[in-house]
């Protein structure tokens, strides 16, 4: 009886993962791709421009609007500026180190950190809330992840994105719509994501990258972080 | 017996089972694709494809020391087989397969690798790195109790001995307050923090209430012969003695006398004139020296912090913590967010409350 209960118990955990999904082979094909262009980079710069909905203390819409330059070598050098209406900040992470410095504060933290972009992107978001921009496409299991996140994934054709022909991809599950397009040239590149949080009263959020540096030399320096005249070091409140 | 243990077995198999199931890693997600923890980043680079040098030649122009060796990203990993997408449709089983563990780098995301030591030949790098703090959760602990905060004592920056730090936070706790609150909070680790005005960041720059005020951690050998002796009895009944003299406490040490936070329930005669009224749910408080006072018969008494409280300035000892997007001061169990009041730098006391 009791070999039983505990066969069907495992019977039920089986059946409830598999599900049946819509992944489209070719969307899938042209993310991979992507991905592995981004995964063969030693080094590489980049700008983004975001905008982020947000409901304000009256639940009404407001988008916050930023740019963002960043810069990374592999395994273990990262940085990027952001400015924009959520206001003006900077992470540096020199394999040792990471430090977050708010110009608008004129207050910085600096935290030891993990070996490589990728830990130190993870742990810092898990643990402090930081938010990397574009962090996303540099998870080297991008594909695998929308696959096994989302129901479906189609690709749905071209599209031009400032003039670019892009390859237009969309996923869906039951809490997120995204769309992607990525550059539809011998570089594939990400060009554009739009995320639509379907529970969260349709809030979007949108990234379009742009002057992408392929294997640039970037000198070491440019991830030190140097403490501007009169910069206060903080504390700062762990998650957990 | 061996039916117990047979017991035992069956029901530990399945809840393992169901707890499976139930995908325990479905909270360790990162980012707005959430990526599962396991597949963040490798260092190991041991699956690389492609067989890339470590350094580059040392021809390089310039004194840069470049470091190229390796991928951004520890390259494109691909777990789920592709051959499982034949056209457009197809079925992917979400258990995944076959990870292979020995290119994974798991991350413990509880507690990130911070302020280890990983014996890195590294000369003169180090540098001061910021104290990380963290909110105590107990069962029935919603910011209006005897919080305790922990504090990273490594490169602890803060003018208090250390001997008299419990003390300093025991007597920082926040009163809950009963008025509505109209804002959303401000929502970071399981916990809400509720204030009446918007955030308006501005420096941390401690006040001096005048020449006989002293701030937390001072010392001095002898008290002037206006000072006062002032008991309190503690949680756990026992007597503690202060010495109190123009709006400053002090207990005393082997060598001398240390200033201290306003212990809460000091009865005193008098506070300094320079002592300001605060509105405290629509009854004035009296403010002197990061201390709230109550008007008795007997003169004033020291009463907890009140959530919502204004002040217009903060006394030394308390310390900028960034608690998300936003940086407030703590003083012990107390936060204070910097707000600006017609056009005015000031500070509104946070009620701080754990997600239920």
């Amino acid at each position: 009886m009791k070999k039983h209960f505990c066969f069907v118990t495992l019977l039920l955990v089986l059946f409830s993962n598999a599900q049946t999904k819509n992944i489209d082979s070719t969307a899938i094909y042209i993310i991979d791709k992507m991905a592995d262009i981004l995964g063969s980079l030693e080094s590489v710069e980049f700008n983004i421009n975001t905008a982020t909905d947000k409901l304000d203390d009256q639940g009404n819409l407001s988008t916050f609007y930023a740019k963002s330059s960043i810069a990374m070598t592999g395994p273990n050098k990262f940085t990027s500026t952001t400015k924009g209406d959520g206001g003006n900040f900077g992470y540096w992470y020199d394999g040792d180190y990471v430090s977050y410095y708010s110009l608008d504060e004129n207050n910085y933290v600096t935290l030891e950190a993990p070996e490589t972009i990728l830990t130190m992107i993870d742990s810092m978001h898990m643990a402090f809330d930081f938010k990397f921009p574009a962090a996303d496409f540099f998870y080297p299991s991008f594909t695998d992840d929308l696959i096994e996140s989302f129901d479906t994934i189609s690709y749905k054709g071209q599209r031009d994105v400032n003039d670019d022909k892009c390859f237009y991809i969309t996923a869906s599950n039951t809490e997120k719509h995204v769309q992607l397009w990525i550059t539809a040239n011998a570089v594939m590149l990400p060009k554009r994501i739009v995320i639509v949080y379907k529970n969260e009263n349709n809030l979007q959020f949108e990234t379009t990258f742009s002057n992408w540096v392929l294997n640039p030399i970037i000198p070491d320096a440019i991830y030190d972080f140097t403490p501007p005249p009169h910069a206060s070091l903080i504390s700062i409140l762990s998650k957990s | 017996m061996n039916l117990i243990f047979s017991n035992i077995k069956y029901i530990s198999v399945t809840v393992l089972l169901l707890i499976f199931s139930l995908g325990v890693t479905e909270n360790l997600e990162a980012q707005r694709l959430k990526h599962p923890v396991s597949r963040g980043g490798n260092s190991s680079m041991a699956h690389k494809p492609i067989n890339r040098p470590t350094s580059r030649p040392a021809s390089r122009p310039g004194n840069n020391t470049i470091n190229r060796g390796g991928s951004i990203n520890g390259g494109h990993k691909k777990v789920i087989s592709r051959n499982n997408l034949p056209n457009n449709k197809a079925t992917v089983n979400r258990n995944r397969p076959n990870i292979n563990n020995n290119n994974k780098q798991v991350i413990n995301r509880n507690k990130p690798t911070i302020n280890n030591n990983k014996g890195k030949q590294v000369i003169n790098r180090s540098k001061n790195t910021s104290n990380v703090k963290t909110i105590n959760r107990r069962p029935g602990n919603t910011g209006g109790g005897h919080n305790t905060i922990n504090i990273n004592n490594s490169h602890n920056n803060i003018n208090i001995n250390v001997n008299n730090r419990n003390h300093n936070h025991r007597h920082t706790y926040v009163r809950h307050s009963h008025r509505h609150y109209v804002r959303p909070p401000y929502i970071f680790g399981g916990f809400r923090f509720y204030c009446h005005r918007p955030y308006y960041y501005h420096p941390y720059r401690p006040y001096y209430w005048g020449p006989y005020w002293h701030p937390w951690g001072y010392f001095v050998r002898t008290l002037a012969t206006t000072a006062i002796i002032v008991a309190i009895v503690d949680d756990s009944n026992n007597k503690e003695e202060y010495h109190y003299d123009n709006g400053t406490y002090y207990l005393k040490t082997e060598d001398g006398f240390e200033a201290v936070q306003a212990p809460i329930g000091a009865q005193v005669p008098s506070i300094p004139s320079e002592a300001e009224k605060v509105t405290v749910n629509e009854t004035n408080n009296y403010y002197y020296g990061g201390a709230f006072y109550e008007q008795n018969a007997d003169g004033y008494i020291v009463v907890p912090a009140t959530a919502g409280t204004i002040v217009p300035n903060l006394p030394e000892g308390g310390e900028e913590v960034k608690i998300g997007d936003q940086t407030f001061v703590q003083f012990g169990e107390t936060y204070y967010q910097p707000i600006q009041v017609d056009g005015k730098d000031m500070y509104e006391i946070v009620d701080v409350l754990e997600d239920e």
